[in-house]
């Protein structure tokens, strides 16, 4: 484990050093055609494949050029001066197997008398802690955008209390890795992860006929999700959520053949049972059995027969490569390719967006064997990402919309519990969507009149430094000089934190409100009632305006 | 005083309010208008009680042997020489837990019933997994994306309130995930512009944000807000903070007492609530789950005590609008365990409460607990699909006429609960 972890080391260093990865650009956005101004296609592009500017940004990109910052997000390789205090999380370095000894289940620790453990909370405190920080400070910002959008394709959650303990190192282990690279290894490492065997019961599948006198010595699962024969799940949503998508062309009949595949693929038992597993598995060598991390394939629960999936013939007496085979098949159907491109499209470009867009990266999806690059190069010059209807049509998520608040604030996020509380309320509870199918990535889905009112609220409370564990220095925005009046703060902070957009109708609409006598009366001091500026950004952080991407 | 405002979706949403007038003016001013989406609801409350409720436990068989057997300390009698170790006999072969006799009188009134050895056809003994599948309503499928309830709401066929499905949880309820909207709030006094310490810098920024929202061009944000606005303005500050439970109604201070108490204030406010959505946890008693008293007691005593004050407080101007059901994911293994507790089963029992239950009566079939009947050996059958209860009560009381549309897949049909 640790020479892998050292090799993973050099093998970044050496990365880094080379700068070949960053590609010079052969193309240029055509923000132009569109009748947009540089500053406006530098704000749009920074609101859709980061989680929105920080101070100065936009006057950074346009030094560098729109193209290469684009490509320097794509080869995800800049330093990260910012994430130093992700040091200070010890469970982003422990390997699955060690987090779940560490930090087990208060139910496991309490049965099996185990001393001087963690809670799963602070697990839970550092997987949102790592998740905001990134967010709100990573240079690599489109590594977190598509962390965050594989992981909610491949969606497990925290409410699932057998794969809580296992969710940080999916997201770190099976999701980040592969958040720019191809289809197939994001789907094959969800596949073998934990989480996701627990998630989706697969973990608990078995050969239907099965009963051998050797299955019982393989006691990987636990107490209450022992084999109880073939498990669907998995299979379905492999085919309905992660892949083909629901009119993928696949039936039931399917399903079960994809389910018998995948008989066997579970997980090595956490803690001192593991020792126990591993030497039962040095008994039954050639026998089929594969470990590989916390990935356990059972040979013996696997069903031998032959299966036919979409059409292809599994022959009979294989093992792990029947599920290996059909991830291969669904990770280049055209299917998938379309899935993928509308689930892309939708994130990047609009809530409904153009056939034709879609099928380009379908096409590009199926010619490069699903590389994320390719489909973020096709995305990023198309004319429908830039044309004037697709600036600021995406409503943003709670998530988004305190990411991009924080950034745009420059606020430091020192605890994150109170801020992830926010983000739930207004309708996103981080890495607890409870179904498969992830957060609806949808406008409609995020706006709702309880959601909207926690927006406002969230605006006027951040801005008035009233969520606890966010430090906020507003007059540093604006390098300590104090507006001399309400408007002069509305137009300079306005500017701030909406740069590159069109403030006339803002301001016009925003200058009423900062004037309602209640707002602008002089506030007392010791009074708890916020000062005129953290009023000012309050408001605009709850105007529709802030919500929009 | 009373101030009675009507709710109309017709394109746009617009709000009347019908001034200060004698409430009864008011219900005439609906009445003339017959039945459209102002009308006061039907209300279906749901309370989750998670964790598994030991359904031989609430609802025992009288003096089975069977369970005396498997169940040697944790067996109750309802003999009266037992004295305060007895449960309640019902009289119709089964008894109630001491700790749920605040619901008593609603089983005597004829309102409140007990549907047994109910549950879900899916075997998983995973408390996830078998809620998942309850508040989907697909048994064995993870997928589906929204929630039965979300799901029935979807069917009313009509337009409603913002407050139509709520549910006082923290996060929202996988049975309300979907397309309807539906809020999730624990303290309805936080739905309002908040400022702690600047309440009226908060009102002049929500009258602010109020006007700014009119304004944008972006139409979800624009709809959303004025309905936000006016949802506000169906429901005052001061309602909530005035808010006083009638006829002596007293609810207990735990999240699902307060949980109810807010439910009652959405109904009697008449602000348009339709599926109010609650929960109880606590009930995973595999560790001394006692008997008189214990785990389960103290959950049953706060289960019984917040519907007690919960229908108490609705009073008869209220109780015919409403129809309450409780729900838990699986039951408890007939055998006791070592630890005085019992482990995940399968079929358990559920409460029906409400004007139109045929009440005073255990329905579903109770198979009884020999051996040769037992699920894997160990466990209370479902002999009653929770689904068949469910269409029962939305379709009857909500009015939803379509159940394969409600529990996609579903064919079993109802089992009849309310009366006609």
């Amino acid at each position: 484990m640790r020479a892998a972890v050292l090799t993973a080391v050099i093998a970044l260093t050496v990365f880094a050093g080379a700068s070949a990865v960053e590609r010079t650009p052969s193309y240029r956005f055509p923000w132009k055609e569109a009748g947009l101004t540089e500053r406006e296609a530098a704000a749009h592009l920074l609101n859709r494949f980061s989680y929105g500017p920080c101070p100065g940004e936009i006057d950074r990109v346009l030094k560098i050029g729109l193209d290469r910052w684009f490509e320097r997000q794509l080869a995800g390789r800049q330093a990260e001066p910012g994430l130093e205090r992700l040091d200070a999380l010890p469970a982003l370095s422990m390997p699955a197997r060690r987090i779940a000894e560490v930090y087990p289940p208060r139910a496991v620790a309490l049965r099996q008398g185990l001393q001087g453990y963690r809670s799963q909370r602070e697990l839970i405190g550092q997987l949102m802690a790592q998740k905001l920080w990134r967010a709100a400070g990573a240079e690599n910002q489109l590594t977190e955008v598509m962390t965050d959008f594989w992981f909610n394709h491949f969606n497990v959650s925290l409410t699932d209390n057998q794969a809580r303990g296992y969710v940080l190192s999916y997201e770190r282990d099976a999701i980040r890795p592969n958040a720019l690279g191809d289809f197939r290894g994001l789907l094959g490492a969800t596949a073998r992860h934990p989480a996701m065997l627990l998630y989706l019961d697969n973990a608990q599948s078995a050969a239907p006929m099965v009963d051998r006198p050797s299955r019982s010595d393989f006691e990987a699962l636990p107490r209450t999700r022992r084999p109880r024969g073939l498990n669907e799940n998995y299979a379905r949503e492999l085919l309905e959520l992660h892949t083909l998508g629901v009119d993928g062309g696949y039936n039931q009949a399917d399903v079960i053949q994809v389910a018998r595949a995948f008989t066997g693929w579970t997980l090595m038992p956490p803690g001192p049972r593991r020792l126990v597993a591993e030497a039962k598995l040095r008994r039954a060598e050639g026998l089929g059995f594969v470990v590989e991390d916390e990935f356990l394939f059972r040979a013996d629960l696997h069903d031998v027969e032959e299966k036919v999936v979409l059409g292809r013939k599994l022959p009979a007496g294989r093992g792990v490569e029947d599920g290996e085979e059909v991830l291969d098949l669904l990770a280049r159907h055209p299917a998938t390719a379309r899935h993928v491109a509308h689930k892309l499209a939708v994130r990047f470009v609009s809530d409904e967006p153009p056939r034709a867009l879609e099928e380009r990266l379908a096409g590009v999806f199926l010619k490069t064997g699903g590389d994320t690059r390719e489909m973020l190069r096709v995305l990023a010059t198309s004319p429908d990402f830039w044309s004037r209807r697709t600036v600021g049509a995406k409503i943003k998520s709670p998530f988004e919309l305190a990411a991009s608040a924080l950034r745009a604030t420059g606020g430091r996020i020192e605890d994150p519990r109170e801020l992830a509380g926010w983000i739930a309320r207004m309708g996103q509870p981080l890495y607890a969507y409870q179904a498969p199918t992830g957060f609806p990535d949808r406008g409609e889905a995020w706006v709702n009149t309880g959601s909207l009112l926690q927006r406002m609220n969230f605006g006027l409370q951040l801005a008035a430094g009233r969520i606890g564990g966010v430090d906020l220095d507003l007059a540093d925005l604006n390098g300590r000089r104090e507006p001399a009046s309400r408007d002069e703060a509305l137009q300079v902070y306005a500017g701030l934190l909406l740069p590159g957009r069109n403030l006339e109708p803002v301001l016009a609409q925003l200058g009423p409100m900062i004037h309602n006598p209640e707002l602008a009366k002089k506030v007392d001091a010791g009074s708890r009632a916020p000062r005129p500026l953290e009023q000012v950004v309050g408001v605009i952080l709850g105007s529709p305006e802030f919500q929009r991407r | 005083m009373l101030t009675r405002r009507l709710f109309l979706k017709a394109g746009g949403i617009a709000l009347f309010t019908l001034g200060a007038g004698p409430r009864f003016l008011a219900r005439t001013a609906l009445a003339a208008q017959g039945p459209g989406p102002h009308a006061r609801r039907k209300v279906l409350v749901t309370i989750f009680q998670r964790g598994a409720m030991d359904g031989l436990m609430a609802v025992p068989p009288v003096g089975d042997a069977a369970l005396r057997a498997l169940r040697p300390r944790l067996a109750m009698s309802a003999a009266r020489a037992a004295g305060d170790q007895a449960v309640t006999d019902l009289g119709v072969g089964f008894g109630l837990h001491p700790a749920f006799s605040p619901l008593l009188p609603f089983w005597q009134e004829r309102r409140l019933a007990v549907v047994h050895a109910v549950g879900s056809p899916d075997s998983t003994r995973s408390h996830f997994d078998a809620q998942d599948y309850m508040e989907t309503g697909t048994p064995g499928r993870k997928g589906t994306p929204s929630g039965w309830l979300n799901r029935a709401v979807g069917l009313l066929g009509h337009e409603g309130s913002p407050f139509r499905a709520v549910a006082l949880t923290p996060a929202l309820p996988r049975s309300l995930y979907g397309d309807a909207p539906a809020l999730a709030v624990t303290d309805l006094s936080q739905f309002r512009v908040r400022l702690p310490g600047a309440e009226k810098v908060a009102s002049a920024a929500g009258a602010g944000f109020e006007a700014l929202y009119q304004q944008t061009s972006e139409e979800l944000l624009r709809d959303t807000a004025g309905e936000t606005f006016r949802a506000m303005d169906l429901l005052t500050p001061e309602e909530i903070a005035g808010y006083r439970p009638a006829h002596g109604a007293r609810y207990p201070q735990s999240p699902l007492g307060q949980a109810l108490r807010q439910v009652a204030l959405l109904i009697k406010t008449e602000v348009g609530l339709e599926v109010g959505f609650a929960e109880s946890a606590g009930w995973d008693t595999h560790v001394q789950q006692g008997t008189v008293n214990g785990s389960f007691a103290r959950q049953a005593a706060d289960l019984a005590a917040s519907i007690h004050a919960f229908w108490t407080d609705l009073g008869s101007g209220y109780q015919d609008d409403v129809l309450l059901t409780t729900m838990t994911e699986f039951g408890r293994t007939v055998r006791e365990n070592g630890s005085g507790g019992t482990d995940h089963g399968h079929g358990s029992c559920l409460f029906v409460l409400g004007g139109r239950v045929d009440g005073g009566k255990v329905h579903g079939r109770f198979p009884g607990l020999s051996a040769d009947v037992l699920y894997e050996g160990r466990d209370l059958p479902v002999t009653t699909d929770f689904r068949a209860v469910f269409c029962e009560l939305a379709g009857k009381h909500l009015g939803v006429k379509d159940d394969g549309q409600l529990f996609p897949g579903w064919t079993g049909g109802r089992v009849p609960l309310l009366r006609a």
